[in-house]
């Protein structure tokens, strides 16, 4: 619809870093509508395996994504939270397997090579995030891949 | 292989319909580009094929009268082909009042209603066109006040009969007063029209003179676009809430019967589908029910004639060169969507000419061709319909909306690009320097998103500069709730839309026929699998199955347990979704839980692939032992571009026992006959690509196929085409029109016992 287009990560920006099994992604904060615990997912049989099924938000139906599929490794186990992303082609939701937080991005530390991700930022406990590119990452094309 | 199921002359004659609709488009297209620009001489071909395999298909349905009429058209095209003819205006109306006249009797003659005479009028006036005599008949002396004002302008109807062959083909010079009142708006008659008085009585009120009254208007001078006379009795417009309300009820009692038909097999241990009476109720009940569906949608592209005429028209009054095209013919939507849709796409289509296309010698000096495009693009995105309307004109300019916008808000000012690029759908904005009569007055986009509101639809726009604008318009393909049978397969719960089910039968037993597990449902074998498995969620378990109806063919699927029934507002899965096939949405349930509903078709395909799978993968392991086969059925081959004609020889040969695979051109023949030969090929004579003559020939030429018996089947008997057919080699050569079924048979019977 409308709207400005979805924003590309930067430093000294808010971010929320989702964290995948022992990976940690960030996404900025003006991208993210909500963070849902535990949703109530359908599976969607015949889908691809990236669409781990759709959820109810209120009374709207957003597919939720396997971020570990969607970057092309391994996929996630289980879904406790939800991770609502506005694209140019609707919402979806990410899975983050453990609760996601908000940090202000320092300096990236390198670029990322995964495809749909830009740069590398060091966040707290010495971790380090790899931004996520939602327009590239979430296209309705790399999805029916 | 399991029998077609057997269908009516009426089953055939509205498949014929539904294809023939079709077939009148392209040749509506077609013409419409015809007359802008050069006839080559394979748009002419193919605007006469078109109406060859209208008069085939109507012939064999047992549509002789429009049959007739589509002869005439056929005929008034092969003069063109034959350049004995040239195209223009003229023309072009003619053969636009010949397909719209067929359009209106096709319904007639479905419904079994009177058409003789207006298809008598029709065929007269393209016979006029074609600058041959009319047809010597004792109609004719009632029939020149109807026909006069259509073919001969300027001759009174008392003279027409004798004028019209001079003036039918008129000079160039003649062009410039149409032969075809342009007065005539191409609209439906008012929806709240007098019944009118019945035919015989009104066209004896008109024959006597030559003023028009209502229904002389709409049969004569209007030509192209009015309904034929008849229509105004034999159609009806109704709201579409009559229909929606119509669906529901129909809905509810095919809730009740299943309801009943439960009952039965729990109270009284009786199952229901061993009742002859039970299975018609169900199955009349769903016919009814997916009529009643289906008379709520149409094509997308139905309204393309509409703004095709709106952009023609306009560019010719602003001067500019414009050229329209269509895609996306088979994308179809609610019928009260659409109509909905038409001012919104009106606008946007008349924006681009006025607004977007630049004119031609800005566009030359721009380095564009001259001619500027506007593309209407129609495709099903789930339980969307997008429709794209794209001009690669000027592009909008942003800065100058920005400023517009800015002059009563200033926040429009710090916008950018893209947010501001939108501002152009708020009220009161326009940007034109001008008003023109047609655009320019600020209102218009802002109502183009007001209606989209309401049929919740939505808008986007993008727009290059220099390069066009695209505006796209995405709508639910319908807003009706779906009545669904609620089940249980792979421990989650599915609706399917009750319109496609055909028959609940209790856990079923089922025989595997050639690697194929089938069932019995009304005395015949249907196919059955495993729904969980078909969807890819494992087994399952064995419980009820429940029988779908596709589009053409029935599929028995298990489900774990049946649930309830209940009303399911469907939804899109949303653009980041890909297209699932079996999928058709899904709706929110009052517990707040994602239902997801299947699409027949779409499961009905999947199983067969699935199925086909299992048993290739059989074949391949060598473990599974033949069934054996009772008796090897002749195989035939079908080859014809017409549907209808297709379908309609499959169900007679397959109900005669024998193997049918069908091809829909020579070319596709031969690719089927190198696969596997078969014992019979039955081709039509004209198609696309490569047309029977040509097949024969090919066929004749390959040694190994020197004895496969070959029967034309046509609709064209002249001697000329019948000695060609027997020259090149066919073994037999029938004619549609005289068709019928036991000489088919009998023709392919005494073949097949000399070949064998």
């Amino acid at each position: 619809m409308a709207g400005a287009p979805t924003p590309r990560i930067v430093s000294g920006q808010l971010a929320l870093l989702i964290p995948v099994g022992s990976d940690t992604y960030a996404v900025s904060l003006e991208t993210v509508r909500e963070v849902v615990v535990d949703p109530r997912v359908t599976k969607l049989p015949t889908s691809p395996a990236v669409v781990r099924g759709v959820f109810n938000l209120r009374g709207d139906i957003v597919p939720l994504l396997d971020t570990g599929l969607l970057l092309g490794l391994r996929p996630v186990m289980e879904e406790p939270y939800a991770v609502l992303v506005e694209t140019p082609h609707g919402t979806a939701g990410l899975v983050a397997t453990d609760m996601p937080l908000t940090v202000r991005l320092t300096e990236s530390v390198g670029h990322s090579d995964i495809e749909g991700t830009t740069e590398t930022y060091l966040v707290a406990d010495a971790r380090l995030a790899v931004a996520l590119d939602i327009p590239v990452l979430l296209s309705p094309g790399r999805i029916s891949q | 292989m399991s029998p077609q199921e057997s269908l009516s002359e009426n089953d055939f004659q509205r498949l014929f319909a539904m294809e023939a609709e079709g077939r009148l488009d392209t040749l509506v297209d077609e013409l419409l580009e015809l007359e802008k620009g050069g006839a080559t001489p394979e748009m002419v071909a193919s605007l006469f094929r078109e109406a060859h395999t209208i008069k085939g298909g109507a012939a064999v349905v047992g549509m002789p009268h429009v049959a007739r009429v589509a002869h005439a058209l056929e005929d008034l095209l092969e003069e063109v082909r034959r350049e004995r003819r040239g195209v223009d205006t003229a023309l072009i109306d003619a053969v636009l009042a010949g397909v719209d006249a067929i359009r209106t009797l096709i319904p007639l003659a479905v419904a079994g209603q009177e058409h003789e005479e207006a298809a008598f009028d029709a065929e007269q006036r393209l016979r006029i066109a074609v600058g041959g005599p009319p047809v010597v008949d004792d109609k004719a002396a009632a029939g020149p006040g109807v026909t006069a004002p259509a073919a001969a302008p300027g001759a009174t109807p008392s003279v027409r009969a004798s004028a019209a062959p001079d003036v039918a083909v008129p000079a160039p010079s003649a062009a410039a007063p149409p032969p075809v009142a342009p007065a005539a708006p191409p609209l439906a008659p008012p929806s709240d029209a007098e019944p009118g008085p019945p035919p015989a009585p009104a066209r004896e009120h008109h024959a006597g003179e030559g003023s028009v009254d209502a229904h002389g208007a709409a049969d004569g001078a209007a030509g192209h676009a009015e309904p034929a006379r008849a229509t105004a009795t034999e159609m009806l417009q109704i709201p579409v809430h009559r229909i929606d309300e119509l669906v529901r009820l129909i809905g509810e009692a095919s809730a009740a019967t299943l309801r009943l038909g439960s009952a039965l097999l729990e109270r009284l241990e009786r199952d229901p589908s061993g009742l002859t009476e039970y299975r018609d109720l169900v199955r009349s009940l769903n016919e009814l029910q997916e009529l009643a569906l289906h008379a709520r949608m149409i094509p997308v592209m139905s309204l393309a004639p509409r703004l095709r005429r709106a952009v023609r028209d306009l560019a010719r009054e602003t001067g500019k060169e414009v050229r329209f095209e269509t895609r996306g013919e088979d994308a179809e939507i609610d019928r009260g969507v659409l109509e909905r849709l038409a001012d919104p796409l009106l606008h946007l289509v008349r924006n681009a000419v006025d607004h977007g296309v630049e004119s031609a010698d800005e566009r030359r000096q721009k380095g564009k061709p001259a001619e500027g495009t506007i593309r209407l693009h129609a495709m099903q995105l789930g339980s969307e319909v997008v429709i794209a309307v794209s001009d690669d004109g000027r592009g909008i300019d942003v800065a100058r909306v920005r400023e517009t916008a800015g002059r009563t808000d200033r926040s429009a000012i710090e916008m950018d690009d893209e947010a501001a690029l939108y501002l152009i759908f708020r009220s009161g904005l326009t940007t034109a320097t001008k008003v023109t009569g047609v655009s320019g007055r600020g209102v218009g986009l802002d109502a183009v998103r007001a209606s989209l509101n309401a049929v919740r639809g939505r808008i986007e726009v993008r727009s290059d500069p220099g390069m066009g604008t695209e505006f796209r318009i995405a709508v639910p393909i319908t807003m009706a709730t779906l009545r669904c049978l609620v089940i249980k397969a792979g421990g989650q719960a599915f609706a399917i839309p009750l319109h496609s089910v055909r028959a609940v039968l209790p856990s079923q037993p089922s025989a595997t026929v050639g690697g194929r597990a089938m069932t019995m449902l009304d005395g015949r074998p249907v196919p059955i699998s495993s729904l969980s498995a078909v969807l890819g969620m494992g087994n399952g378990a064995v419980g009820p199955a429940v029988v779908l109806a596709g589009l053409t063919r029935s599929h028995a699927f298990t489900v774990d347990d049946l649930v309830d029934q209940r009303d399911v507002v469907v939804k899109g899965l949303g653009e980041l979704v890909p297209r699932l096939p079996a999928v058709a949405g899904a709706g929110v349930q009052p517990d707040g839980s994602i239902l997801l509903v299947l699409e027949a078709a779409g499961l009905i395909e999947r199983a067969r692939r699935t199925d086909n799978g299992d048993r290739s993968q059989e074949a391949a392991g060598g473990g599974g032992h033949e069934e054996p086969v009772p008796h090897r059925a002749a195989s035939i081959l079908v080859v014809d571009d017409a549907l209808t004609v297709r379908e309609l020889q499959r169900s007679i040969f397959e109900n005669a026992g024998y193997r049918v695979r069908v091809a829909v051109n020579g070319e596709e023949a031969l690719a089927e006959i190198s696969h596997e030969r078969p014992d019979l090929v039955l081709t039509d004579v004209q198609m696309p690509r490569m047309d029977g003559f040509e097949l024969t020939e090919a066929i004749r030429k390959q040694p190994s196929l020197a004895s496969l018996p070959v029967i034309m089947l046509t609709s064209r008997g002249s001697d000329e085409d019948r000695r060609r057919g027997l020259e090149c080699g066919a073994d037999g050569y029938i004619v549609k029109s005289g068709f019928d079924q036991s000489a088919l048979l009998s023709a392919v019977e005494r073949l097949l016992g000399a070949d064998r």
